[in-house]
């Protein structure tokens, strides 16, 4: 059986594995991407679970290559099924074609005939053969070897996987799980003969998207977090609670949301960056909060990592729908920044120049990621850092008369840090004068109200409110986790000769309305791309002007991630 | 009566409560002043800073009394009051208080106050074992007992055919919430 | 624990010393003046730094109070005062966090957080001016008022419902300090916020505190409030005999014991090197 994997246009492979019960499919995928990034090249790998918080029906989806791969691509390559129960809740996320190969271990009985439609090739490889003769060997472990042959990837590479990912669970665990990998890896090594591409060979990391956000926020200067567990942020708050002890600061387990937001309010208002991590349920609780620290003029930022909504929704989900809870989500004119991460390396960079943007204008910067980047492990290049030295403006020893929130020429008004002698204010939540005290007169409110715009149009932002890439009539704009498949998409059709730009927007409020019109300008057909129902982004960018009229959204609700292929599609109906 | 009060058996005892008497007092007219005057009730609102400002005065004149001695450190729930809470000092459930009270109210309010001050004064002058407090109460209490002659003069010139207000007839506001 | 002031110099700071002179706009015979003059009285006998204090409020007559004292403040949004205060000990056990607000603030919308405040014994102070009715709003029922005071236009029947009793659920969840004053007796109370301030843990300090203008009633309190009947107890089931069978007007420190004070250590410096070098490749 010729089972040779041909290259397809992409020059990445993806490998999905599913099994139930403890099968293990989650730790297959582990180990795989461990030892992708071993073997020298970047890689990405998303799950999908039933609803048993065990024991339930899983899978792992895993993409690599020699360049950063930011999207699960339109098909894969391999579909590993240590067996093939309720298989059919993945079947829509497990897109296959008749180049893809199918391992299945014929104990487990055939493969489902829902699979049968794609064309897909069956290879039947006895994992449990492998498997067995180990004392504590795991068909899992098998699957690792067969696939990892197949895909090509050195057994050194697999091996010194298994150390990293399962090392402390004692060398009993390790030895056995590397004796099946080098079981079925060698039988089934024959069968193949795939090419890889050159490996990358340069630095890279190991890291979630919820990981990338904490670090972002440890660079950024976050000492103090207070938040209410919820899919899919609590990994976040998990990485942070021990280094930020270590570091000097606390995590506080709050009550509720309604306390996090608070919380995080009091500490600022001590002198200490503060944030919370959250996803879209508790974000509406907070609006009163967040409202609270725009007029009190008190830093803080909410990393809120979006899920499938409405309501409760699809907590285990990707979906980027709450943008216009971000954006428009507190009552009163109450501007503050909202921004957004473009991948999983990008949490990092983008969370901690939030955090210095909401100290330095004294504001609130939510930032917005989602499950598909926060609970997703990817192996990147080292995460960038903002260099920027945007500090939070203090007092020093105020002379007399200090006033909280006077009017200034940049409208950001020095704060008076607890302890500070003669600095003695009370902020407000209230509508005040310069000095602090509440006011209902309308040159009081004309006059913060301004402040508080004006703090934030006025800045300058530099660069790094939008990434853009490549030149062309053609544009695709887009935010947050979309922007993997918009890349992969516009380099396709490039290289297709159809050139196409990208542009990117990480700043998403205040929107930079020169810049984006300049990054437009001379598009012939403009199509704004995002995971949700409505086109949240698309109808904020028209009500600023900035789209031209010809401009159209695409996209869709979760939970199925968009795709560089639709998006083409799309670009090819239209056209 | 506050019948557990221990009598004041020393000169700097009874100054450092002759202080804190008329300090209380002073504080307490000036909230009255200040409130009145946040409410738009000017004329009592001046009667209440002048009462203060007799107040301060008083103390001010004991402070000079004392000022070649060293005043005990009295904490402010272990004063000695013949009465519950230091005398002059206004309760803040007097019936009359209110954002419309005239000028004869307050005067009655401040009436009350001031022979509670004398009162205390007059039972130190006659049960403290010191002939010098009792000497010092004595002078104090006359002084209270002017200022209770003065505010019933003052309460003669007021125009006491000025009945109690009109009932306001609008209705509350909600600053805050 | 805060530092003491007075120099040579500077002569130590008088009660007055720490009204920041705006004035108040409570209504003339608000219970609150008291508790304002209290607190001045209770931060002057403790010689605390103004700048080292911080009174954190929500929304309520009662809340109106931080921007009458000289420190710093915080005026809240309505029912979260606790969590302000919690988040900024948190990050400054050095500052001397009082908490202020009413029986609104603190019982209904705040009742969640006031659980886990006295359930976490931070140390803190949090003094509640309790009128049994929302002044701020124009005069609903609060949680504390009675079921069947019926001159509230929400509930012209009474609200039919019995009244939080704040010193138990104090006590039930976790509180260290549980105390009662009354505004109108200032130099009782001040007794019992300097107690308060000094206690290490979550002090909870019951103010009565009348609403001349909505309860007018409440003048009668000045007859009904009472000495506690019992010594200051630090077992919990006596305590809760003690308030249980209280008429909710006995004044006086209830119960005070050391318990656990929750407070993270704030040492330590971030190692970026290190946490960086766990993703690598």
């Amino acid at each position: 059986m010729d089972t040779t994997l041909t290259d397809n246009m992409s020059p990445a492979r993806a490998i999905a594995i599913t099994g139930s019960g403890g099968s293990g499919a989650v730790t297959a995928g582990q180990i795989m991407l461990s030892a992708v990034a071993k073997a020298g090249f970047y890689g990405l790998m998303t799950r999908s679970a039933g609803p048993q918080i065990r024991g339930g029906e899983s899978a792992a989806m895993l993409r690599y290559g020699a360049q950063p791969v930011a999207c699960m691509g339109d098909v894969f390559d391999i579909l590993v099924g240590l067996d093939w129960k309720n298989i059919d809740r993945f079947i829509d996320e497990i897109p296959l074609d008749a180049n893809s190969l199918i391992l299945t271990d014929p104990e487990t009985g055939p493969a489902p005939e829902s699979l049968q439609p794609s064309g897909a090739k069956i290879l039947e490889i006895p994992f449990k053969e492998y498997a067995g003769p180990v004392e504590g060997g795991r068909i899992n472990m098998a699957a690792i070897g067969a696939a990892g042959a197949i895909a090509g990837l050195p057994l050194d590479a697999l091996e010194a996987a298994v150390d990293d990912v399962l090392g402390d669970k004692g060398e009993p665990v390790v030895s056995s799980s590397r004796a099946c990998i080098r079981a079925a890896w060698a039988d089934t090594r024959a069968m193949t003969t795939m090419t890889l591409p050159a490996p990358a060979a340069r630095d890279r990391w190991n890291i979630s998207g919820n990981e990338a956000s904490g670090l972002g926020a440890m660079r950024g200067g976050v000492r103090l977090v207070a938040a209410y567990p919820i899919t899919p942020a609590s990994e976040m708050l998990e990485w942070l609670a021990p280094r930020l002890k270590q570091a000097g600061g606390a995590l506080l387990q709050a009550e509720d949301e309604l306390a996090s937001v608070n919380m995080i309010i009091g500490a600022s208002f001590g002198g200490v960056p503060s944030l919370t991590a959250t996803s879209g349920p508790g974000l509406s609780l907070m609006a009163e909060g967040l409202g609270l620290a725009v007029a009190s003029e008190t830093p803080v930022v909410v990393a809120n990592v979006m899920r499938g909504g409405p309501s409760t929704g699809i907590p285990t989900k990707s979906e980027q729908s709450d943008l216009n809870l971000a954006l428009y989500g507190f009552h009163g004119d109450a501007p503050h920044l909202v921004l957004a991460a473009l991948d999983i390396r990008d949490c990092a960079f983008t969370t901690q120049w939030a955090v210095r943007l909401a100290e330095h204008l004294q504001t609130v910067a939510i930032v917005l990621t989602d499950q598909s980047l926060g609970q997703s492990r990817a192996v990147v290049d080292p995460p960038a850092s903002f260099d920027g030295d945007y500090a939070r403006i203090t007092t020093g020893t105020p002379g007399d008369a200090y006033q909280r929130y006077a009017i200034t020429a940049d409208g950001v008004s020095p704060m008076a840090i607890p302890g500070t002698p003669d600095g003695m204010y009370t902020g407000d939540g209230l509508e005040h004068t310069p000095a602090g005290i509440p006011s209902s007169l309308n040159r009081d409110h004309a006059q913060q109200s301004e402040k508080r715009l004006r703090k934030l149009q006025d800045f300058d932002y530099g660069e790094h409110w939008a990434v853009q890439r490549g030149h062309g009539p053609a544009c695709l704009l887009t935010w947050g986790s979309a922007s993997g498949a918009v890349f992969e998409a516009a380099e396709r059709l490039t290289a297709a000769g159809r050139p196409t730009r990208v542009v990117a927007l990480r700043l998403l409020a205040p929107l930079r309305v020169d810049a984006l019109r300049e990054a437009l300008a001379g598009a012939e057909s403009v199509l704004v791309v995002e995971q949700n129902q409505s086109g949240q982004c698309f109808h904020y960018l028209r009500s600023h002007d900035v789209l031209p009229p010809h401009a159209r959204f695409f996209g869709h609700a979760g939970p199925l991630a968009l795709r560089p292929g639709e998006i083409i599609a799309e670009l090819d109906e239209v056209n | 009566m506050n019948d557990n009060a221990k009598i004041i058996e020393t000169v700097p005892e009874f100054l450092a409560h002759a202080v804190a008497l008329e300090d209380e007092s002073a504080e307490r007219y000036e909230m009255l002043a200040d409130a009145m005057e946040v409410h738009h009730n000017d004329e009592v609102a001046e009667l209440f800073r002048k009462l203060m400002q007799y107040s301060e005065d008083h103390a001010q004149e004991v402070q000079t009394l004392a000022s070649d001695m060293t005043l005990p450190n009295i904490a402010p729930w272990d004063y000695n009051w013949n009465c519950p809470g230091s005398p002059e000092n206004c309760d803040c459930f007097n019936d009359a208080l209110d954002y419309q009270m005239t000028p004869y109210q307050a005067l009655n309010l401040a009436i009350h106050n001031e022979t509670r001050g004398r009162d205390f004064y007059a039972w130190v002058s006659r049960e403290s074992p010191d002939p010098e407090v009792r000497r010092l109460a004595g002078e104090m209490a006359s002084e209270e007992q002017e200022h209770v002659d003065l505010l019933q003069a003052m309460i003669a010139n007021t125009d006491l055919s000025r009945e109690a207000p009109l009932e306001d007839l609008d209705p509350p506001n909600t600053p805050d919430g | 624990m805060p530092t003491a002031i007075a120099t040579e110099a500077a002569p130590a700071p008088r009660a007055k010393d720490y009204k920041s002179g705006i004035k108040p706009v409570w209504c003339p015979g608000c219970g609150h003046f008291g508790a304002l003059s209290a607190v001045t009285k209770a931060l002057a006998y403790l010689q605390l730094r103004r700048e080292e204090v911080a009174m954190i409020s929500g929304i309520g007559c009662s809340s109106r109070l931080p921007a009458y004292i000289d420190s710093y403040g915080f005026h809240g949004v309505h029912g979260r005062a606790l969590a302000v205060a919690s988040g900024l000990k948190a990050a400054r056990p050095d500052l001397t966090v009082l908490v202020a607000g009413g029986d609104g603030d603190g019982f209904s919308i705040g009742g969640n957080h006031f659980l886990h405040a006295c359930r976490r014994n931070m140390d803190m102070t949090y003094i509640v001016m309790d009128n049994e009715v929302y002044g701020m709003t124009k005069g609903q029922a609060s949680p504390t008022t009675a079921p069947e005071w019926d001159r509230s236009k929400l509930t012209p029947y009474g609200t039919g419902v019995p009244s939080f009793r704040p010193t138990e659920i104090a006590l039930a969840a976790g509180a260290s300090f549980i105390a009662r004053g009354f505004s109108g007796d200032p130099s009782g109370l001040t007794k019992l916020l300097v107690e308060a301030i000094e206690h290490r843990g979550f002090s909870f300090v019951h103010v009565l505190s009348p609403c001349p203008t909505f309860r007018p009633e409440q003048k009668e309190w000045k007859q009904k409030v009472h000495p506690c009947r019992m010594d200051t107890t630090s077992n919990a089931a006596e305590a809760a005999r003690l308030i249980q069978g209280d008429d909710g007007r006995a004044t006086g420190l209830l119960y005070v014991e050391d318990l656990p004070v929750w407070q993270p250590r704030n040492e330590g410096q971030a190692d970026m090197a290190k946490i960086e070098a766990e993703f690598r490749v």
